[in-house]
């Protein structure tokens, strides 16, 4: 039953990337897009917000299955994302699951850069497709 | 360590955000997704959507541009910005929201514990149609180090 799903590889990360994702999110915490509260705060540059990465992972999800189908997705945060750095996004079908006559593929989603960091681990629920 | 006051209960008013397709678009090209549905009506339509559906991770920007801003976040629980971080993050999807649509929301704190130097803070918000249905809850933990 288990299952690979084609991983998305995205762009590197881009400080714009982060500006535009502020503005259209409307999440404006400077930590995002300002380097010197970044670096006041202790880190070396701007960090990418972690809703920008569970973004991703999202459209990775909507290119395995439709939209539509999507019930659940949660995910962990698990290090922090810098400017530059490439992910790409993988996943996998771990089984599924009947509830009151409907079957759902139940997932998992990683967010993972090139060093083999992972960023965002999680997983998602879809409506099985008649 | 922090003096604890348990934040639980704490709610914010109730919210409202009308669904636009440029809000959508912006949204998703800051993301890089090229998922046609999210930027071409006729590609939506033809997968059955009655509008441009909004993306997985939308609800933030409900949130954020409805009225609960990180700004507003950091006051309700009295953070230090710099310290802030977002643990984890749930949605459940009970119906797809399309573009168009007037959504409602309000976000509780549902939880508030302090473990050696943090403090867990896990929030809920319910979205409703205008019809008064449930058509998304999201949760999220929020953890304050210091």
């Amino acid at each position: 039953m288990k299952k690979e799903l084609p991983a998305i590889i995205k762009t590197p990360l881009t400080h714009s990337q982060l500006v535009k994702y502020a503005g259209a999110s409307g999440d404006f915490n400077p930590i995002h897009t300002v380097v010197p509260v970044a670096q006041e705060a202790g880190l070396k540059d701007c960090i990418a917000h972690g809703m920008l990465i569970m973004g991703m992972a999202g459209e990775a999800i909507c290119t395995w299955f439709p939209r539509e189908s999507l019930r659940k997705f949660q995910v962990r945060f698990q290090k922090m994302t810098f400017p530059g750095e490439k992910l790409s996004i993988s996943g996998r079908i771990l089984g599924e699951e009947t509830v009151e006559k409907e079957t759902y593929l139940l997932g998992e989603v990683a967010a993972i850069n090139d060093e083999g960091e992972m960023k965002l681990k999680g997983t998602f629920r879809v409506k099985k497709e008649e | 360590m922090k003096a604890f006051v348990d934040k639980a209960g704490l709610k914010t008013q109730e919210f409202s955000f009308t669904i636009e397709r440029g809000k959508i678009k912006e949204f998703v090209q800051a993301i890089g997704d090229r998922n046609p549905i999210y930027h071409e009506l006729t590609a939506a339509l033809e997968q059955g959507y009655e509008d441009i559906p909004i993306p997985p991770t939308f609800a933030t920007v409900i949130e954020m541009w409805a009225g609960l801003d990180f700004e507003k976040l950091i006051e309700l629980l009295q953070l230090n910005p710099l310290n802030v971080l977002h643990g984890e993050q749930e949605y459940e999807y009970m119906k797809t929201i399309c573009a168009g649509e007037v959504i409602s929301g309000q976000m509780e704190v549902v939880k508030h514990v302090q473990k050696g130097n943090m403090d867990f803070f896990k929030l809920e918000t319910v979205f409703r149609n205008s019809t008064g249905l449930i058509a998304m809850i999201s949760r999220s933990t929020v953890i304050e180090r210091h």
